[in-house]
């Protein structure tokens, strides 16, 4: 059974059609990347999926269940975590306070207004685990904001990775990142995809990044859907190359 | 710890030496403080700046003046009974005002503040009007207690709803919810991804908040003895707003000092000029500018840096 799946999913912006009759499946353990040029909606199918954006039509299922009417938080509840394609953390935190925090809000109880030594405790055990995993135990104590851009980036997957989620929605992990910078991230996301075998969204400009991640490939171009599946098959598509040679138009 | 203990202490030694006329002086700096740091939940740990705190003091100033001069129940109980009354009605006002964001938050706060001013100017027959409640009694009780309608007596139950409260919103504030409260400062669409409701969140801090100012504005109508239209202006609520910033925001105990800072500010200026408040508008500023932290800011860096000293 799939994991995700999305059902003639459409989203209207006045006379715009921002996402035009997706639909698609995602099954458990597989890294899916959605690619497609600028404006191919991208980012509002990731705004659509975690409840950030409504609809116009079609609904979006999450293990089984419909996802439609629920607000971003409940989304999240159910075990969607996401990036943002411009990174957004809590700049003044620590890396590890960023983490605990991350971890917290899947903890019971994770607004009780006294105490909380053990809430906390588990979280940061969370928080912790995570940032060693992505590699950034050895800037921890350093507050968010000072961190390099691409630490900063990682941070972002790490502080998802803490709530333990059952779909990771990475929106452009790579985006403002130098060469040296990418190579580097996208080596520790492989290995972190390999050990955890965890089901990835991964939407992503860097078609190196995506060969190297995904195991499948959906291609929007306005919205809509051209292409889908394996990457070399995706990679021969004449419709695809049509698209991205026709985004510069 | 320490130096709460021993700030109480002080504090609680104080009706030993003092003249009468400054205890008044001090039980209001106190009341006053109560307010400034019910402000700071929202001003400095979770960035809602609200113009209209004045609304939570006043709707407890009135609710214990109409309840002392209409019933008789005795201040020990009408004093919670208003807070807690602040507290309930707040939670419909951030309702209301977490609809919306920044200013457009702010703004909102502020026109509930002036709508419960317009009505207390014009439901005379509960709120008195332009004139006010007054002659609110300090009403002894229960099982004859008589200590709380005395000066001294009144002073110690200020006091001890002061550190009361100080304790409740420490705790909050290093809790779990004071964690997310945190991040809803810095970054709030990055908490609601996270999975957190923040407007709930919002919601409980507004109405803490207005809940102990509530408790303030409790306390300060039978200390004074009346209640009026001033307790819900919005100069009032912009006083407040400038306590929390003179004192030091985020910090809980700055803003009381804020607080007494600027009712002897007041009290100084106003001795050598009517213009007291452009003197104090300059001294603000000067705050703004050079020490943004604050009275308590200023002081721990100080402190901190004379224990450990660079180079």
């Amino acid at each position: 059974m799939a994991l995700l799946e999305l059902d003639g999913l459409t989203r209207r912006y006045g006379g715009i059609v921002a996402v035009d009759q997706v639909s698609m499946r995602v099954e458990a353990g597989e890294v899916r990347a959605v690619i497609g040029p600028n404006g191919a909606g991208k980012t509002t199918l990731f705004h659509l999926i975690s409840g950030v954006v409504k609809p116009s039509e079609g609904q979006v299922r999450f293990a089984d269940a419909p996802l439609a009417g629920l607000t971003a938080h409940q989304v999240c509840q159910r075990g969607v975590s996401r990036t943002f394609q411009l990174t957004a953390l809590f700049p003044e935190m620590t890396a590890r306070e960023n983490a605990r925090l991350a971890a917290q809000a899947r903890q019971k109880r994770s607004w009780q207004p006294y105490g909380g030594g053990n809430i906390f405790a588990v979280a940061q055990r969370l928080g912790d685990a995570a940032l060693e995993q992505i590699g950034l135990g050895h800037v921890a104590n350093r507050p968010a904001g000072l961190l390099s851009h691409g630490d900063q980036r990682l941070l972002e997957v790490a502080m998802a990775l803490a709530q333990q989620p059952r779909l990771l929605l990475l929106d452009e992990p790579t985006q403002g990142l130098s060469v040296e910078e990418t190579a580097q991230a996208v080596e520790t996301l492989a290995r972190l995809l390999v050990d955890t075998k965890m089901t990835v969204l991964l939407v992503e400009h860097d078609m190196e990044v995506v060969f190297r991640l995904a195991h499948k490939i959906t291609v929007l171009h306005r919205g809509a859907v051209i292409a889908d599946g394996a990457p070399e098959a995706v990679r021969g598509d004449p419709e695809v190359q049509r698209a991205y040679l026709g985004g510069l138009e | 710890m320490r130096p709460f203990l021993a700030m109480a202490a002080i504090l609680a030694l104080m009706p030993f030496g003092l003249p009468p006329y400054a205890m008044t002086l001090l039980t209001e700096a106190l009341i006053l403080g109560l307010t400034a740091m019910s402000l700071d939940l929202m001003v400095g740990y979770t960035r809602l700046i609200s113009f209209g705190h004045a609304a939570s003091y006043g709707l407890g100033a009135y609710t214990s003046g109409w309840l002392l001069l209409h019933t008789d129940f005795p201040v020990l109980f009408v004093v919670p009974l208003a807070a807690l009354f602040a507290g309930v009605v707040a939670i419909g006002v951030a309702w209301v005002c977490t609809l919306a964001t920044g200013v457009s938050f702010s703004m909102l706060t502020l026109a509930f503040a002036q709508l419960l001013y317009a009505v207390a100017f014009k439901w005379t027959s509960v709120t008195g009007g332009s004139d006010g409640l007054a002659g609110i009694p300090r009403r002894a009780g229960p099982f004859g207690m008589t200590i709380l309608s005395t000066k001294s007596g009144f002073y110690y139950f200020v006091l001890a709803c002061l550190l009361g409260a100080f304790l409740f919103c420490r705790s909050l504030v290093n809790s779990p919810f004071g964690a997310v409260l945190r991040g809803i400062r810095e970054n709030e669409a990055k908490t609601l991804s996270l999975g957190y409701n923040i407007r709930a969140y919002k919601i409980a801090v507004v109405a803490l908040s207005y809940g102990l100012g509530g408790l303030a504005g409790a306390l300060y109508a039978p200390f004074a003895g009346f209640a009026n239209t001033e307790l819900l202006f919005w100069l009032f609520s912009g006083q407040v707003l400038i306590m929390v910033i003179v004192g030091g925001s985020g910090t809980l105990v700055g803003p009381v000092l804020g607080a007494a800072f600027f009712m002897l500010a007041e009290h100084w200026l106003s001795s050598y000029t009517e213009a007291w408040a452009l003197f104090f508008g300059l001294i603000f500023i000067g705050f703004v500018l050079f020490a943004p932290e604050g009275i308590f800011g200023v002081f721990s860096t100080r402190l901190i840096r004379r224990a450990r000293p660079v180079g």
